[in-house]
Formats: structure tokens, sequence, C-alpha cells
């Protein structure tokens, strides 16, 4: 038997149609980068952009109506012979830490309370989002109140309980600053947690509690060793989008105290704005806001590859 | 028939067009000037000039002006960011030490203050500190809103004191018996933007100290008398105050003196205005004196109202006409009157008006502009004075004494920042 092969480049020729918009458009490599262009785009303008800005701010010395020139890294050095920025620094971890884990704990607890079987379920789920609805600056104004000295109905009921008037001054001293600004962050920051735990916990097949319950598993040990591990990429996930959101956050601390008493609330952004804004130096104000960025990325790039790890 | 009617309907549609586009080329031909401010305490004054001073200016020169209001708080960022965008406003409201900041941007308007100042009595020298920028007027004072005591006469007569206290230590004492009757005093030593400077750096001043000399260089914070200011307030927080001051902002003093928390205060006339509208109980007992005097004198805290032309404005002719014509006798008289006395002028024309006679009680912050200086006085104000005052560092050497940190300990903290300010530039 004898074989002939046709010559492809002649095949090819008579084959070939002309390429018209229309089929140029529809090939995968072509549209995907169409359809990715307006978010890639959008991001380079209103994401790439700023943080470009503010680094190429940060190396300069930039008075507010005044050209910048050019500084090196002096402005990362100020910020290193500041010791208000170091408390700053402080605060932010400490701020967001125990935040974090509070609300963690909190999110877990409630979305397993929220997985249970009981009456108006629907109803009570969605109102659980209420704090993360209600705009911060609004929810902060009604905290200020309820923490008020003369109003204060949280001194009030520990009135009740015995405790000397006027009641711990929650916004006046440090300590109790920083507590209370926590308390107020985990309350905004808690449905978040649950609601997202709440629809990993739904994804978990009742099969495996079957087979965990006739093993002889305990409550605790379904937990441990069923829900925990299938949550964990899930708990992963929302743990790093709500340390992010933690360690920029400004709103509250700025309607609450303004970073007062002596400084125990201020956070990074907060001392970043009052130094950008309030004394007018871009450069210094971007350097301190930057300092955000190497704790951020770090914990970015380390859950990612966790995460790939695990996958 | 269909060609006509269809050459008809496109003769309509283009007359309509030029209708309708004719008054939008008669309003472009006009010229529209925006005056930003920050909303004030006191309504009637952003009435006045939206519903007099603005519609009185147009139909006198044709000159369209809009009136854009600002929340309280925000109006340093909006500048800031004209200013850096190059569009906005083409006048506006500023106040403390940013026309030191923005001073390159804004226009050099030394004739207006010429001209004001010789045709309503001359420019009182708070005025002069707060609009001159290089020799230069920068922006033109309109008013100062003055920090000063408000006290409630009624708990003052219960440990038999009828007149406000002469000096810090009279005032002291009397503190000390009106917290022992649970009325104590509230001052400010929190992160707010103006109730705690408005009586830390009086007091610091009053004591001999200061952040730094006259020269604008040299760090003087670390002396004798900042330690016996720092010393002084440390004693009349704890025998006199709430605890709670230490976290106060700036609606602090005015939500605990409605409540009928506090007997003693430190604020702006905006106390007694408010509660002669909402708690009149309270205003007939609230009446208003100049700071105690210290060792070495009487201070206060100027906090200045002006407004400035921004130089890059394409309009900033026309907005300098307008400056001129709203500080005329003509039209300043009334938007003073507008708002009783809480915006005090800086023109001695104004210094018998009758507008201090609505409410005689607020004469004390007229006489205060004689003693009244921008925070980091004597040194000239800069981009040095407004990082300290920024980052709170006169504010917190208090707070942090009053909270039981040694003199010296906070002394040095504040000092070190300072020389760390100071040696930057």
């Amino acid at each position: 038997m004898v074989v002939r092969s046709e010559p492809i480049v002649a095949v090819g020729r008579l084959q070939r149609r002309p390429v018209t918009l229309s089929t140029w458009l529809d090939r995968g490599s072509v549209f995907s980068w169409l359809m990715m262009a307006p978010p890639i785009l959008f991001l380079m303008a209103f994401v790439g952009y700023p943080f470009f800005y503010g680094i190429a701010l940060s190396l300069e010395d930039r008075m507010v109506a005044q050209p910048g020139t050019f500084a090196g890294l002096n402005n990362f050095i100020r910020d290193a012979n500041d010791p208000v920025f170091w408390k700053v620094v402080s605060n932010t971890f400490i701020y967001t830490g125990i935040a974090t884990v509070l609300k963690m704990v909190g999110g877990l607890g409630l979305a397993l309370a929220m997985n249970q079987q009981f009456r108006m379920k629907n109803l009570i789920r969605a109102l659980l989002l209420l704090p993360f609805i209600v705009p911060t600056v609004l929810s902060t104004v009604a905290f200020m109140w309820m923490l008020d000295p003369a109003f204060s109905v949280v001194n009030r009921v520990l009135i009740q309980f015995g405790v000397p008037k006027p009641g711990p001054s929650w916004l006046g001293s440090p300590i109790l600053a920083m507590f209370s600004i926590i308390m107020i962050n985990t309350w905004r920051g808690l449905p978040f947690y649950g609601i997202t735990l709440l629809a990993g916990l739904q994804t978990v097949p009742v099969e495996l509690y079957e087979a965990a319950t006739i093993d002889g598993a305990g409550g605790w040990q379904r937990f441990r060793y069923v829900t925990l591990p299938i949550l964990q990429p899930i708990i992963l996930i929302v743990t790093l989008f709500s340390v992010i959101f933690t360690f920029a956050d400004f709103q509250l601390v700025y309607v609450l105290t303004h970073g007062g008493p002596q400084n125990a609330t201020n956070l990074l952004a907060t001392y970043a704005f009052d130094i950008g804004m309030g004394a007018g130096q871009l450069g210094l104000g971007a350097s301190v806001a930057l300092t955000m960025l190497p704790a951020l990325a770090l914990l970015i790039v380390a859950i990612t590859l966790y995460l790939r790890k695990k996958s | 028939m269909s060609n006509a009617s269809r050459r008809d309907v496109l003769k309509i549609a283009l007359a309509g067009a030029g209708a309708a586009a004719l008054p939008l080329r008669a309003q472009a031909e006009g010229k529209t000037i925006t005056l930003l401010h920050e909303t004030s305490f006191i309504k009637t004054f952003d009435e006045y000039m939206q519903n007099t001073l603005v519609p009185a200016y147009e139909k006198e020169t044709g000159v369209k002006v809009v009136y854009e209001l600002t929340s309280v708080g925000s109006l340093p960022t909006r500048t800031s960011t004209i200013i850096e965008t190059g569009s906005g406003a083409d006048v506006t409201m500023i106040f403390l030490l940013y026309p030191f900041l923005f001073g390159d941007k804004l226009q050099d308007v030394s004739d207006i203050a010429d001209e004001v100042g010789k045709a309503q009595g001359g420019w009182y020298d708070a005025g002069k500190e707060a609009g001159i920028v290089n020799g230069k007027w920068k922006a033109i004072p309109h008013s100062n809103i003055g920090q000063l005591m408000n006290w409630r006469t009624d708990w003052f007569a219960e440990v038999g004191v009828k007149k406000f206290p002469d000096t810090w230590e009279e005032l002291y004492d009397v503190g000390k018996k009106l917290k022992a009757k649970d009325h104590p005093f509230g001052f400010e030593l929190g992160h707010g933007f103006g109730d705690n400077h408005g009586w830390l750096y009086p007091l610091l001043w009053s004591y001999g100290g200061h952040e730094v000399e006259a020269d604008g260089k040299t760090v003087v914070i670390d002396s004798d008398e900042t330690a016996k200011a720092v010393d002084f307030a440390r004693k009349f927080f704890k025998d006199t105050m709430l605890d709670d001051v230490l976290s106060w902002t700036d609606v602090s003093n005015n939500k605990a003196w409605m409540a009928e928390q506090i007997s003693c205060t430190n604020n702006a006339e905006s106390i007694l205005w408010f509660a002669k509208r909402n708690f009149p109980d309270i205003a007939k007992v609230t009446d208003q004196a100049q700071n105690p005097a210290g060792p070495k004198g009487r201070f206060h805290l100027l906090n200045c109202v002006s407004h400035s032309v921004f130089d890059f404005s394409p309009e900033k002719e026309e907005a300098h006409k307008f400056l001129r014509w709203m500080m005329a006798e003509k039209q300043l008289g009334g938007w003073y009157a507008s708002a009783d006395s809480y915006y005090q002028p800086f023109l001695h024309a104004y210094d018998n008006a009758p507008m201090w006679q609505v409410e005689p009680r607020n004469i004390p912050y007229r006489d205060a502009m004689t003693t009244a200086h921008l925070p980091g006085w004597p040194a000239p104000p800069g981009r040095q004075l407004a990082e300290s005052v920024a980052k709170y560092v006169v504010v917190d050497m208090f707070a942090k004494a009053c909270s039981g940190a040694a003199t010296k300990d906070v002394i040095k903290a504040a000092d070190s920042q300072l020389r760390e300010i100071y040696r930057a530039v």
C-alpha cells in the first residue's frame, strides 16, 4: 500500500479563511484578555497608580502645595527615630492581633450556633449581619455615647452591680481605651467571620459526621477531626481579609478617640493621616502608611503558600 | 411631502436645541466663583452669606457666587486636595497654621488688607500674626473664635466665688472645692482639634514655657518654666477634673456641659450660644471669662478664621474683587452681627459695635485678642510647628503627666520629639 501524503502547505492554503474581526475575537487568547482588560485597567487606575504614587511620595521631602525633592529613605529614617511611630506600630499589631483572634473564635462559635436548627433561623442570620452593614461612623458614634461617662449605659449597668460611681473611664485610660476599640472592632467584624464560616459549615457532608459518630467520636472529636480540617482553608482566607481590614482601620479610631489618650489608640492609618493632612507632610505621611506593606505582604504570601501546599 | 416633513422636523429640532443652548451660553459668559467654608456652628452665619451677601453680590456685579460648605474638621483635607489637584474653589476659608503651609499657592492680598485696615480702624496685632506670610498678606483675617473659660456661676457661688478667679492657682483652689461637691472641671486632654491646644498652650506660656525660640530653630521646651506648667497641670487634673478628659475630643466638653456634668471648661462661645437656644436654664448660669494668668502673664490661643484666594484659580481676579467686596464694612458688619459675637473681628472699628451688647457675656472674647497667639508662639509658624501640632507634642506632654508620668520624663520625650522635628529640615 502506497501512502501518499498531501502537501500540507497546499491544504493549509486551501483551508485558510480570511481573519475577520469576529473570528479574531473568538480566539481564546484574545477573548480572555479582552474580558480581563476592564478590571486590569480599573485596578491599574485606582489601585496601582495610588500605590506607586504613594511609594514615590514616601521617597520625597514633599510638603503640600510645594514641589517634592528626592529624599531617599530619609522619611523612613525619621520614622525610625520617632518614638510615637514605634508606639503606633505596636498599637497596630496589638489591635490587629487581639481583634483577629477574638473575631475568629467568636465567629466560629457564631457559625456553629447558627448551623443548628431553630425557629426563625433565617431572620436571626440576617439580623446578625447588622453590625457589618451599619456604616462604621454611625455605629462608632453610638458607641461613643455608650461609653460616655455621663450617659454610659455600660457604666449604669456596672454601677447596678456594685461598681463604684462613676464607673470605669472606658476611653480615658490608655489600656481601657485600647480594650474598647478592640471590642468595637470585634463586634463589627464578627458577622463577616460568622456568615462566611457558616457557608463553609454547610458544605460539610453529613455522612462524615455519621461515620465519625459510628466510630465513637464525641461532639468535640467531631469538631476537631471533621469540621475544623474542612473549614481550615476558609478560616485562613477570612483571616487574611480580616487582618488586612483591621490593620488598615481608620474610621473607628478617628471618630472615637482620634488616637488618644496619649497615642494609646493611635494606629498607622490615623497617624499617617495626621502627618499627611494635619501637618501637610505628604512624603512623611506616605512613609508611615507604607510601613503596613511589608507585614501585610508577608502575611499574604505565607497564607497563599500554605493554601497552595494544602491543595 | 414626506421629505418636506422630515426637513421641518429637523428645523424644529435645531431651533429647539438653539433655544435651549441660549441661556447656557449667556450663563457661560457670566463669571462664577466658589467660596469654600466649613459649616458654622452658628446657623445664621451661613444663612446670612447664602441668603443676603451672595444675592447682593450677584445683583451688583452679575458674578455668581457659589457658597460651598464642608463639614467641620474637613476643611484642611479639602483645601489640600484643591491645592494638589489645582482645581476647586476660588476663595477659601482658612485657619490656624494653614496660610503658612499653603502660602506659595495663595494670592498676595496685601492691597485688600491695607485698604480694609485703613478703612476700619486698623488690624489687631493678632490679625497680622495670622495673615502675614513672609511679609505679604496671604490671608485676610475675618475673625477669631476665641477659646476662653466657661463657668457655672451657680456652682461657683456655692463655694463662695462670685467673680471668676484671676490666676491658675486661684482657679485650682476653687476647682478642688467644686470637685469635692461633685461639680468637677473638664478640660480636654485628648486628641481633638482645638479645645486641647486652646488651654494648654496658654497655660504653658503663662508659666513662661515655650516649644521653640523666636528664631524658629532653638528648641527650649526643656525648661524650669515648662516643668512648673506641667506640675500645675498634673495637680489641676488630679484634684479638679474627671478622668475622662484624657480621651476627650472637641465635642466632649460641650456634651458634658449640657449634661450638667462639669462646672468649668475652656471652649469657644458655642457653649453659651447652644445653651441659650436649647438649654435656657443652663444658659442662665453660664458665664465666660478670660483665661487665668500665670506667673508670666495671661495668654490665649489665636484661633483665626481667614480667607484666601488660590493663586492658580482661573477666576482669581474675580475672586480677589469678591474678597475685597466681602471685607468692606457694609457687608462685614452685617455678617458679624448675624452670629451675635461668636466671631470676634480683628478690626478695631468693631471694638464697640452694637453686636457686643447683644450678649455682653461675650465681651471677654474681644478683650482676649490682645493676648492671643498662634500655636507654637513665639516661633514663626511653618512646617515644623504644623508637625508638632499634628503630632500633639505639647498636648501629650501634659496628658502623660496627668496620667501619672514624671515631669522630667514627659518633658524629655517632648524635647526629643521636637529636636527630631526641627533637625529634619
